[in-house]
């Protein structure tokens, strides 16, 4: 586990955790030099996901507010997370999650390209029972930035 | 412009752009429809054409308009639509003397691998989301630039890119699966299957010599079979070649059973 000590929003692409006795939440943030429309359309073409995520196996369904996706990630890859979309905000901010806890991804428009930051917060009366079967989030997280940078710098660079 | 400078202008690229909504739609019903309509709405709204694209950017931006309003409400295919088109013919004992009635009697009805590699790029494109699956031809195949694409599909330059960027990873990623011409441990076979079929005496491994793609497929990586793939396309033209009459025979018949398979599944 690691302490707040960095700015979550730094965009150095390092996953920050933070722990309290209900919960706890980990966030990355990352500088893409590309397009908000890109990073966005990555985002949220679920089925192209996997493509390029590394984190990601498999999602299933329609990014859109209301529907519900289904997830099958590299931290439990028997496990499908049913996550229901609750904000969507083209170009700005997607939100989903269950009853456990949200993800949340931003995206904020600066001069070089677009701050990306993504953070999931988990928790409720039962955390501590459970807390200590959930795998930490800080390199899937780590990674899954890295994956969206290179792929939407990619695209944004490309000539084709 | 005036009518006759359109109609005149319009006649230098109407087989691309038949060939372009053939291998949108897959129906060449549709696509003589819709050059026709396109046609009659170019004339129509000549006045509003300012020179701001070429004529050509122009006509096909009516076009591809046209295609999305027929194709937006139809499910796309999926990945596997040859498997299910394979399956289906072989249980349909009419297609199969139909296509060596065309064979033995059609002027068009010659079987050549590399036209069934254009066709078989036009139904597995259709697997992708509409946007992509056009802004992949309008660019690899009928050469227009990013900014023409972003002009014919009134999208940014920024979202043609990430079209162009995914539907082409995808197409790339399938193909390597699926394709035994460029890969040994590619699951589909039904070039060469059908070669067997309607040219008996012909050896197939001959015949891919011939074929650049298939020639060198060890000799080069998955993006250059691809623009070769994409070259076999630019190089035909559906509807003029010495096996347009057996091959749009065959895409009617694959259309047909993908309306119905789509249908069922609903």
């Amino acid at each position: 586990m690691k302490n707040v000590q960095s700015n979550p929003n730094s965009g150095d692409g390092k996953a920050v955790t933070t722990r309290t006795t209900f919960s706890r939440e980990t966030s990355v943030s990352l500088n893409i030099e590309a397009d908000p429309s890109i990073v966005w359309a990555l985002l949220t073409h679920a089925s192209d996901v996997p493509r390029w995520n590394s984190t990601v196996t498999s999602l299933k369904g329609e990014i859109k507010e209301g529907e519900t996706v289904e997830l099958k990630s590299t931290l439990d890859e028997k496990r499908t997370f049913k996550l229901k979309v609750k904000e969507f905000v083209p170009e700005k901010r997607l939100v989903w999650g269950d009853n456990m806890g949200s993800r949340v991804y931003t995206l904020d428009k600066n001069s070089g390209g677009v701050l990306f930051t993504m953070s999931e917060k988990i928790g409720g009366p039962l955390f501590p029972l459970f807390a200590k079967y959930i795998p930490s989030f800080d390199e899937s997280f780590e990674r899954f930035a890295a994956d969206l940078k290179k792929e939407a710098e990619t695209i944004q660079r490309s000539k084709k | 412009m005036t009518t006759d400078q359109l109609t005149s202008v319009f006649e230098t690229f109407r087989g691309e752009l038949k060939s372009f909504i053939l291998r949108m739609t897959a129906s060449v019903q549709d696509a003589e429809d819709i050059v026709q309509e396109t046609y009659i709405k170019a004339n129509s709204k000549i006045e509003t054409f300012r020179g701001e694209s070429s004529l050509k950017t122009w006509i096909f931006s009516i076009a591809s308009n046209l295609a999305k309003d027929l194709l937006r409400a139809k499910k796309r295919w999926p990945e596997n639509a040859t498997d299910i088109f394979r399956e289906a013919a072989l249980k349909n004992h009419q297609f199969f003397q139909e296509a060596m009635q065309i064979r033995q009697t059609s002027p068009q009805g010659n079987f050549e691998i590399k036209e069934h590699i254009a066709f078989c790029f036009t139904c597995v494109s259709k697997s992708l989301p509409l946007e992509q699956q056009l802004a992949l031809l309008l660019k690899e195949v009928y050469g227009f630039s990013v900014k023409e694409i972003a002009s014919i599909l009134n999208q940014t330059d920024a979202m043609v890119k990430y079209y162009l960027h995914t539907s082409r990873s995808r197409m790339i990623e399938i193909f390597d699966h699926r394709c035994s011409l460029i890969n040994k441990q590619g699951i589909c076979h039904q070039c060469t299957e059908l070669n067997g079929i309607f040219n008996p005496k012909q050896k197939a491994q001959e015949e891919l010599v011939k074929i650049e793609m298939a020639r060198d497929a060890q000799n080069k990586n998955k993006e250059e079979l691809f623009d070769l793939r994409m070259k076999i396309l630019q190089e035909l033209d559906p509807f003029e070649s010495g096996a347009a009459e057996l091959q749009l025979h065959h895409l009617e018949h694959n259309r047909q059973v993908m309306e119905k398979y789509l249908d069922e599944k609903e």
